[in-house]
């Protein structure tokens, strides 16, 4: 108990003594006190929120059931155990979400970067992947998850986009996330004297609006599905590009080919599900012609094809499942123009189009609507390279509600405010 | 027989260009420098335009191509090329030119930066935490510039090294003899109070001992408002500023309303080569400069 005491008193005097019987820190005023410091090797950060204003003449309960039939249901691109809401999915204020950006390079042979999109419902990881700096003869593999090359704007960030939302296209056929795989990528640069750039890619193909690699079965094991085995969805590119004086030309033909498992809740009554093979086309064409640094007017269209050949399963009314075989061949396409006339405003207008939608259950076309369309028109206004507003119009005329279609005006006001390091974006 | 006629043919028209050392440059001025050391043994080529704002160019794929064939690729460096030149090292997938590689070349880390900042905040428009980055308008860091690239070719071209030290040794004797002529020609215009548009022309104008007293932007990048040319209008007034400059790719509405409305001279100066008609080289460059400023 004495010693107890004893013990704890010197503890305390030897406490307080403590800076006595340090190193007398004036005398070495220069030395740099922190040798192990690794600020300087902090990655490039940025983080940049996305927020609207909106207002559309459907109610938000009936818009978040609309369907384009052939392609979606039960909403503009709400999929199945979706997390979070699509991007101005309310009437009033949308938190669209909030981008975390880290980028560096690793050493002398990789770079990694990270993309990280936060929503109030959660984290996801919308890109995570290394990639070679130092492989001989203009190739580069590049692994982790990323947005596939397919396309031209499946690749871009949400926030380099002419427009606040996707074109139908895009939602429709690769849902709102894209062709976003966890994966590997190989591609080559050809020694030219112009652009010409060829890639492959192998990918799990979670993609739930083409692709899905988890297996299903119905109430009754009648019929089931086994999970993909590996990787599931392979695709190619091949993109080249040419200037004549300040026009540039760039185009591009992909190809995406892969299983698909699309599990609408067969283990229910109501529920269907597909298992197919399914091929998607893309051919992509951006024209820009530069007045200037700052001005310019630029073209952009993109055409996607998809065919998917398999079975369809849909469970009766009295829990009993049927199988037939199924076949789609649909088509969708949109076009945009660009014109900046000043520095800090561009105004746009875009064109989207389904044109065709031949869906057939056991050789019977199903006759569904086509040549579903939207026309949008945006003005950008931008503070500065950090900052921008966008004021969107769209007239829809794509979306059915209990098999009608119905019209939908949106109005949106859209801010997109970065901080930090954020990279340069690529063409 | 025919096999070898072929390969004859195909070698016939390549090894020129294979011989050759493949220089990219970020920006023409650079472009002739290194032509001017390397002359025949190398291919040079420039990444951006002179007329175009050099903080601004244009990712554009044709230009990831260039970077894909060089063997060596030179930038000015200071965060000038933030905005376009990294997307371009990265998918030119050319491992000799990315940075940290020895063919990659930064200007910039061999001259000293003025105005770098203690702080760095967006909220003083577009900084650049490295210093201003346009010292190539010092003409006595040309010199440097051109012993920087000199270097670098030499080590990568060791067999052709002599003719690139003797090609220096005579552009360096031309320069200074230019530097002279510059600076005689300048004599008058010492102590005179100038405003510019961007922060372009601080080394020039620190140099040739030329007062500068301010910028029309109000922060670097952002546009002058109304207000702030009216502000202007009264310092160039009251200050007795004489020159008013500017650069080629900014409107030249602002500086024509100031020009007019307190009668001081305005002069529209070239930043790079090929930027106006006339300046074909680094020499033509800041020949144009100072006929300009003098009003020659």
């Amino acid at each position: 108990m004495r010693i107890n005491k004893s013990l704890f008193i010197f503890g305390i005097l030897l406490f307080f003594s403590a800076p006595a019987f340090c190193r007398d820190s004036t005398e070495n005023k220069s030395a740099n006190t922190s040798p192990f410091s690794q600020v300087k090797f902090l990655p490039d950060i940025s983080f940049i929120t996305d927020v609207s204003g909106l207002f559309r003449t459907i109610e938000d309960e009936e818009f978040a059931s609309m369907e384009i039939p052939g392609f979606i249901h039960g909403g503009s691109g709400e999929e199945h155990g979706h997390s979070h809401a699509p991007a101005n999915g309310k009437t009033g204020f949308n938190f669209n979400y909030a981008e975390l950006a880290l980028y560096s390079v690793v050493d002398p042979y990789f770079e990694l970067t990270g993309i990280f999109h936060l929503s109030l419902e959660g984290f996801e990881i919308e890109e995570a992947f290394f990639n070679t700096t130092c492989l001989p003869f203009g190739f580069s593999i590049k692994a982790g998850k990323f947005l596939s090359s397919f396309g031209r704007l499946n690749s871009q960030h949400a926030h380099s986009w002419n427009f606040a939302d996707q074109p139908l296209v895009n939602n429709a056929l690769l849902g709102h996330h894209g062709i976003d795989e966890v994966g590997a990528q190989i591609s080559w640069l050809a020694p030219m004297n112009f652009y010409l750039l060829c890639g492959t890619e192998v990918l799990m193909g979670a993609n739930e609006n083409s692709f899905g690699n988890e297996g299903f079965h119905d109430a009754n094991d009648r019929y089931e599905v086994k999970d993909a085995k590996g990787p599931n969805l392979y695709t190619g590119f091949i993109k080249t590009s040419f200037d004549v004086n300040n026009y540039t030309i760039y185009a591009g033909f992909s190809g995406a080919y892969g299983g698909s498992r699309i599990n609408h809740g067969l283990d229910a009554a109501g529920g269907h599900a597909v298992f197919a093979e399914t091929w998607l086309l893309g051919a992509d064409i951006t024209q820009k012609w530069y007045v200037d640094s700052y001005r310019y007017v630029s073209l952009q269209a993109e055409y996607i094809y998809r065919i998917m050949d398999g079975d369809h399963y849909h469970v009766e009314s009295d829990s009993v499942t049927e199988k037939t075989s199924l076949l789609k061949k649909q088509s969708g396409l949109y076009g945009e123009l660009i014109i900046k006339p000043f520095r800090r405003w561009k105004i746009g207008m875009r064109g989207d189009l389904l044109p065709m939608n031949r869906v057939e259950l056991s050789k019977i076309d199903q006759e569904l609507p086509d040549n579903m369309y939207k026309v949008s028109a945006m003005m950008d206004c931008m503070p500065s390279e950090f900052s921008l507003f966008r004021l969107q119009y769209n007239y829809d005329r794509s979306k059915y509600f209990e098999e009608k279609l119905k019209t939908n005006h949106e109005i949106m006001l859209q801010a997109n405010i970065s901080i930090g390091a954020h990279g340069a974006h690529a063409f | 027989m025919k096999k070898i006629f072929i390969i004859s043919f195909i070698a016939f028209f390549y090894l020129p260009v294979l011989a050759q050392l493949k220089v990219v440059t970020a920006y023409p001025y650079i472009s002739d420098i290194a032509k001017k050391i390397g002359g025949n043994s190398i291919q040079v080529d420039a990444l951006a335009s002179g007329t175009w704002d050099p903080h601004y160019i244009v990712p554009k794929p044709s230009l990831i191509a260039k970077v894909r064939q060089a063997d060596l690729l030179i930038i000015n460096g200071a965060e000038l090329e933030i905005g376009w030149m990294p997307p371009l090292i990265r998918d030119s997938k050319n491992a000799k030119v990315q940075p940290g590689a020895s063919g990659f070349l930064d200007l910039s880390a061999h001259v000293d930066l003025i105005d770098k900042p203690e702080n760095v905040s967006r909220a003083h428009g577009d900084v650049h935490p490295s210093g201003n980055p346009h010292y190539s308008l010092n003409p006595d860091n040309i010199l440097i510039l051109a012993k920087a690239i000199c270097d670098k070719l030499c080590a990568l071209d060791n067999q052709n090294s002599s003719l690139y030290r003797a090609n220096l040794e005579q552009f360096a004797s031309a320069w200074d003899a230019k530097l002279k002529e510059w600076g005689d020609k300048l004599k008058s215009m010492q102590g005179i109070k100038v405003i510019q548009y961007h922060k372009l022309f601080d080394y020039f104008l620190n140099r040739f001992g030329i007062d500068l007293v301010m910028e029309i932007e109000p922060l670097p990048g952002i546009p002058p408002t109304s207000a702030h040319i009216k502000k202007i209008i009264d310092v160039v007034k009251t200050g007795s500023v004489s020159l008013i400059i500017t650069d080629v790719y900014h409107s030249q509405k602002p500086v024509k309303m100031i020009s007019e409305k307190t009668k001081a001279r305005y002069a529209v100066l070239p930043h790079d080569v090929n930027s106006v008609a006339g300046v074909t080289d680094i020499f033509s460059l800041f020949d144009e400069i100072v006929r300009r400023i003098t009003n020659d």
